[in-house]
């Protein structure tokens, strides 16, 4: 991985790491990159993916309204809000 | 007997950690990122252990989103034991308070290894037989709801109260799905980590044989090669899941926010760098790499393709053995200084269960890997171990 790569990933996960933290990301991503290419090795031709562990797949609860929470409830831990709204900076000028 | 914060006398204490949600107490998953963050409802198992009578002691401490070696990331500061050694919150309470039982969300193995060095009894039970409704979700294929406690028998009773299905858990097994498995008469031992673990573990494991041994069990040495490459497949699939998991810590709806920003972009950025310490970094840009067009095939989907041939050699070992014993740990005692960057190397032992959804049970600082279903006759070989001790 170079640090154009690098950059990306963290500017896609609202990220920004220290040229000390990023040396050390190359250093840890290097030895990761060895380690899933001898997974290669491992024949895999004729294995089907597993997802779940468990023979359930997707599971839908009936379509029936429960109990939910209030807004002032949701909104109880957030950082800001201004009239039942969750505050952030002005999005467009 | 435990004598709670209200006078209240109980033998039913328990601890959470804190990946478990609390409506009446703080849930940090032991990060900056949720530092006095209060749940709106309960896990299921803390309404369940109450409903059955059971008294929530408190919260322990975590390391941050409870992926790391044992705790030491926390942004709390890490446990030590008393010698200075690194521990877990729920372990070392405990050992010293009159406490029933310890609920742990086993991620990436932190439990498992705790309970080796501190000399508990851990069962990660087969994934789906507990909830994990009302847990702080990181690697949800394969994390799971376990219990530490000091004897296999607390914990068999506490599992018994935890367990079932809930409907509230898109992977709660139906109870028309369990079939417990029968008594452990075979235990196969792996000598494939021989290498990597110290005499210390070595003599733990040689110890553990010699009392099956003596218990009438048949235990045979095998080399378990087979298991090796879950590790390598765990991290990938532990990241990713991860990766999506914590993007929904953003400064905004709830959790830390940064004081510096201008911007909506600044504030998400400024907010989740402040507030998450390197590992979890580490963790998230990896997750994020392992899903991009580049790597997608060529390492998720094969880490999920090895997933299966992991179970499938699981399977082909359980048509000779009812169990297979491995070490939990590498070392009988962590200092800081030893898991400095191992998250993702000492979780060579605890991977294979990880990744399969298979129950274990640590005890007398070995692990015990089981059929699906068969967490209770595990714990049930453990009791038998013990037995005119």
């Amino acid at each position: 991985m170079d640090i154009a790569t690098l950059k990306r990933l963290e500017k896609l996960n609202q990220l920004a790491l220290t040229e000390e933290q990023e040396k050390a990301f190359l250093e840890f991503f290097s030895k990761k990159e060895k380690e899933a290419e001898a997974l290669s090795e491992i024949d895999t031709e004729n294995v089907e993916r597993m997802v779940h562990v468990m023979p359930i797949m997707t599971v839908v609860r009936e379509d029936k309204e429960i109990k939910n929470f209030t807004r002032d409830e949701l909104q109880q831990s957030a950082p800001e809000t201004t009239d039942g709204y969750w505050q952030v900076p002005r999005l467009v000028e | 007997m435990y004598i709670t914060k209200n006078g209240v006398k109980t033998d039913k204490a328990i601890v959470l950690d804190d990946m478990i949600l609390t409506k009446d107490m703080p849930t940090t998953a032991g990060s900056r990122m949720l530092e006095g963050y209060n749940s709106l409802f309960n896990a299921t198992v803390v309404d369940k252990l109450t409903d059955a009578g059971y008294e929530i002691a408190g919260k322990a401490n975590v390391g941050e989103f409870a992926i790391d070696v044992m705790g030491e990331t926390s942004h709390f500061g890490a446990v030590k034991d008393d010698e200075g050694n690194l521990s877990l919150g729920s372990a070392e309470i405990l050992k010293k308070e009159k406490v029933k039982a310890a609920i742990q969300l086993d991620v990436n193995g932190a439990p498992r290894r705790a309970s080796a060095v501190s000399r508990l009894v851990f069962v990660k039970p087969t994934y789906g037989t507990v909830s994990r409704y009302g847990t702080v979700p990181v690697a949800c294929s394969g994390e799971t709801v376990g219990v530490m406690a000091k004897s296999a028998n607390d914990c068999l009773e506490v599992l018994e109260v935890i367990s079932g299905y809930d409907a509230k858990d898109g992977t709660s097994l139906p109870a028309d799905m369990i079939e417990e498995a029968g008594e452990i008469k075979r235990v196969a031992v792996v000598t494939a980590f021989d290498g990597s673990i110290d005499d210390g573990v070595k003599a733990d494991i040689d110890a553990f044989v010699k009392t099956l041994e003596a218990k009438g069990v048949a235990v045979e040495k095998i080399d378990g090669a087979g298991l090796l490459a879950s590790k390598t497949a765990w991290n990938i699939l532990m990241s990713a899941e991860l990766c999506n998991n914590v993007s929904r810590y953003d400064g905004v709806k709830y959790g830390y926010r940064t004081s510096d920003y201008t911007t909506i972009d600044e504030l998400y950025t400024n907010s989740r760098t402040e507030a998450f310490g390197d590992l979890l970094k580490t963790a998230i840009l990896y997750g994020s790499e392992t899903l991009s067009d580049e790597n997608y095939m060529k390492v998720y989907d094969k880490a999920l393709r090895v997933r299966r041939v992991t179970v499938d050699y699981f399977d082909s070992l359980f048509e000779n053995y009812d169990a297979v014993l491995m070490p939990a740990t590498s070392k009988k005692a962590y200092g800081e200084a030893d898991v400095k960057d191992m998250a993702y190397e000492e979780n060579l032992y605890t991977a294979p269960a990880s990744i399969t959804g298979l129950p274990a049970v640590v005890a007398e600082g070995v692990q015990l890997v089981g059929k699906v279903f068969s967490e209770k006759a595990l714990l049930e070989l453990v009791k038998l171990c013990k037995e005119g001790e």
